[in-house]
């Protein structure tokens, strides 16, 4: 304790410190890290480009982990069906579970802070017709409206990408309308609208800032949420391409030779996935613990 | 009048309460002595009425309790069975001598019972897919005597037998327009088959038991319990377990663990169904998903060239595909029939891997940088369908065709295909009557529904000197000759690659060890064909 009372006091001190308080919280954080850095040279770590179809040799089909491939290298965590390297299969899988996750979340951020802004700012009928819209998207369970606008505009990275924008804006749009409710009834708006600032400017400048804390708890889980929402629509058969497999489609691409003792195509992707959730939450739940003001200590 | 009466209840109300009591204590006994088994199909039978749904569950059931005027043995050749013999009087006129059998409610079968069944097949209400296929080229019958029937037709048609192999005979006591209601509930389940009906559980199970006065072979087991088990691992496990004596449809990737279990056997045979390419031959210009290298729009679809069809059948190791996709539940083929069937082509092998010759004819072609290429496929309907296409996409790379792989739901896929919105895309075939010609007309010959031509024909490819050769063997009622025409025909036709032959599936039966089944071509599971090993 001594040694941080000696420094000076910032908020941004008193955040990291609040954080790494919780040692799983940290490691969760340094595991997302690792895994983010794997995805993002992904391409210059794997020893095959898995979606190069004319670098697969079906012949080195379903090895086990550790055989050697036609061409030299170490299949370190052994080959799926079409003989595509596990080990960079997973890298690049995980860049595409990442990059749709965090893109979604990010989007689906953009677009429910937005709306949600705007209902608490303009109340009346604006804010019953965007709440009643969040309350229709809320009720439906999110994997079969994914599924649906799926089904309607085909397979693709960029269509689950939207498809998983269009499940989750809702979240946001509640979260940020309740907490923008509350701010608005504060001095400090008070202040700025005696002050006769513009009004996106006090929507912008001040209230935002202040609804952000529940936003990047939010944010966090959503990330989360939007990566296993993916894994769940490939392992379905309707999110990416299958000569472009994520995370989910590696693990049923080799469910279904569980029985016959080739684990290992279902079992590392799972296990990735697994990894990658996991640390995401443990990072998400003590931010949300820190940035509560009602669990301060 | 009132001794009667009660008799007469007796025998027709209590009967089938007090079978189905025979039935249960036979059950417990007969699991002891080995007496029952139990079968697990892959696919529910839909209805017990054997006029009602053209699906091949239905009539895997229904060979137990009906039979066929003529039938297929476990190799596919056709053989008697309600008919002794037929023969060709002219033309247009078949006769056809009749068993001496009873139904299993005692009645005999007669002539009258075929003329009444061809009657009821197209009468059928609310069927799914009519059996009426199979009867519309009778055009009129005539019983000479209860045991000589003669059947007519509107002009030659040499495959009257083989369509009449699809129509199982109920008996005309039955009265008029039979519901199908009444086959369910076993009020009308009768037939001359080995086994009786007993009971019928939707989407479960069929028992059955043994007709004792059955003309044919006695089968060995007393009573059969047909369950239904659609999900591959439950199947696997059921049979594992002892729930079954034996399986259908084993799943390719439970074959490699199988084939090293010792509570197993396995029984394999080449089916009737091939696995194949079908190209765009139906536009001219541009072909939906074909572009240049640089994924430029072509002038002309390329896939009308010979050179770049042989090209892409020549990059295909077919081996490959059925040693490490399909686990070698298939064989490579260059055509759709099994070696050993009627009409074979002996001098049509599978296409050899050769990717440099592939690579020069594509040169030849005009393409010396290759192509850009789609490839779709269904992802739920063909054995490992979806990984099929991209093995296929792998090869391909490998000569310079640069190709994507689109995997649907069939139901999705099956749509787009008919809507001629693929170029290059995977379909399968199976030849339901073991010979040539259905092939050749439903798939070869050129698109025209109007004459029941090429209603299959989904890559429209199109050969006059192929349709005229169709004609003329349809015109040939002499077996030889025809299977001359149909030789010539289909060597003609895949010479010209209008389809790209993969491979024919395997259909597998694992029993239980001690108990051994005689594989049939046609998929049909037969408690007749399971027995006891030597």
């Amino acid at each position: 304790m001594s040694a941080t009372i000696a420094r000076e006091e910032t908020p941004f001190r008193r955040f990291v410190s609040e954080f790494a308080a919780s040692r799983l919280a940290l490691l969760g954080l340094v595991v997302f890290v690792v895994i983010a850095l794997l995805a993002i040279f992904a391409s210059l770590i794997a020893p095959q480009n898995p979606y190069d179809l004319a670098q697969l040799d079906i012949m080195d089909g379903r090895l086990p982990p550790g055989s050697k491939s036609m061409v030299g290298y170490t299949y370190i965590l052994g080959t799926d069906d079409q003989g595509r390297d596990m080990f960079s299969g997973m890298l690049y899988g995980l860049r595409i579970s990442l990059a749709v996750g965090v893109g979604s979340a990010l989007f689906a951020a953009v677009v429910g802070t937005s709306l949600g802004l705007l209902a608490a700012w303009l109340g009346g009928r604006a804010d019953s017709a965007i709440m009643r819209l969040v309350d229709l998207q809320l009720s439906f369970p999110s994997i079969l409206v994914a599924l649906m606008i799926l089904a309607m505009l085909g397979k693709g990275v960029m269509n689950v990408l939207l498809a998983l924008v269009i499940v989750e804006w809702a979240y946001y749009a509640r979260n940020v309308r309740a907490t923008a409710m509350v701010e608005r009834q504060r001095e400090y708006i008070e202040a700025a609208e005696c002050l006769a600032l513009p009004r996106w400017r006090i929507m912008f400048r001040h209230l935002l800032p202040n609804c952000l804390p529940p936003l990047i708890v939010i944010a966090t889980q959503q990330v989360a949420r939007a990566i296993a929402l993916e894994a769940t629509l490939s392992f379905l058969g309707l999110g990416v391409p299958i000569t472009e497999p994520s995370l989910g489609l590696l693990i049923a691409n080799g469910y279904q030779y569980m029985l016959s003792g080739k684990y290992w195509i279902s079992f590392y992707p799972g296990i990735a996935l697994l990894v990658t959730i996991m640390s995401i939450n443990l990072v998400g739940d003590q931010l949300r613990d820190v940035l509560n003001p009602r669990l301060q200590r | 009048m009132a001794m009667f009466g009660a008799r007469v209840i007796w025998g027709t109300k209590m009967r089938p309460s007090f079978r189905m009591l025979s039935f249960v204590i036979c059950l417990t006994l007969g699991r002891a002595h080995g007496q029952t088994l139990g079968i697990a199909s892959s696919a529910p039978v839909t209805s017990i009425d054997p006029h009602y749904h053209t699906f091949a569950p239905n009539d895997s059931f229904g060979a137990h309790v009906y039979e066929r005027l003529v039938t297929r043995n476990a190799a596919g050749d056709m053989i008697p069975a309600l008919a002794v013999s037929w023969k060709v009087r002219d033309d247009r006129t078949w006769e056809f001598t009749l068993r001496d059998v009873k139904f299993h409610d005692g009645t005999p079968f007669t002539a009258e019972d075929v003329a009444y069944t061809l009657n009821r097949v197209p009468r059928v209400k609310n069927s799914p897919a009519s059996f009426s296929i199979y009867t519309k080229a009778v055009t009129g019958t005539e019983i000479v005597d209860p045991h000589t029937i003669l059947l007519h037709t509107a002009g030659p048609y040499p495959l009257l037998p083989n369509d009449l192999g699809n129509i199982f005979i109920i008996p005309h006591t039955l009265g008029p327009d039979p519901a199908t209601e009444d086959f369910n509930s076993g009020k009308n389940a009768i037939g001359t088959g080995p086994y009786r009906f007993v009971s019928y559980n939707p989407g479960d199970r069929i028992e059955m038991e043994r007709s004792d006065d059955y003309w044919g072979p006695k089968p060995y087991w007393k009573h059969v319990s047909y369950r239904i088990i659609s999900n591959d691992a439950s199947r696997t496990a059921a049979l594992l377990a002892g729930d079954v004596g034996i399986i259908e449809f084993v799943p390719p990737t439970d074959l490699p663990a199988l084939r090293k279990d010792s509570r197993v056997t396995l029984s394999e045979v080449v089916s009737n169904r091939s696995i194949y390419l079908w190209l765009d031959h139906a536009h001219d210009g541009p072909s939906p998903l074909v572009t240049g290298p640089n994924g430029e729009v072509l002038a002309r679809n390329p896939l009308k060239d010979l050179r770049v069809r042989q090209a892409l059948s020549l990059a295909i190791n077919r081996q490959a595909i059925v040693d490490r996709v399909m686990e070698n539940a298939a064989i490579p083929t260059g055509q759709y029939l099994r070696p050993g069937s009627y009409s074979y082509v002996p001098d049509l092998p599978p296409t050899p891997y050769q990717p440099d010759r592939a690579k020069a004819l594509l040169a030849e072609a005009g393409f010396p940088k290759g192509l850009r290429v789609t490839i779709n496929g269904p992802n739920d309907r063909y054995v490992n369908d979806a990984k099929i296409i991209q093995a296929v996409a792998q090869m391909w790379q490998r000569i310079g065709v640069r190709t994507t792989v689109e995997a649907m739901p069939w139901n999705t896929y099956v749509a787009r295909a008919g809507k001629l919105e693929f170029s290059i895309f995977l379909l399968g075939w199976g030849v339901g009557s073991g010979e040539g010609l259905n092939p050749l007309r439903a798939q070869l010959a050129t698109w025209n529904p109007a004459r029941g031509l090429g209603t299959a024909n989904r890559g429209r490819y199109s050969n006059p000197a192929v349709d005229a050769l169709i004609d003329q063997a349809m015109g040939t009622m002499d077996d030889g000759a025809r299977e001359k025409i149909i030789q010539k025909a289909m060597k003609l036709a895949m010479d010209d690659v209008p389809v790209i032959e993969l491979h024919l599936q395997k259909n597998i039966w694992a029993t239980r060890k001690g108990l051994e089944y005689e594989p049939r071509v046609d998929e049909a599971t037969l408690a007749m064909g399971v027995r006891e090993s030597k």
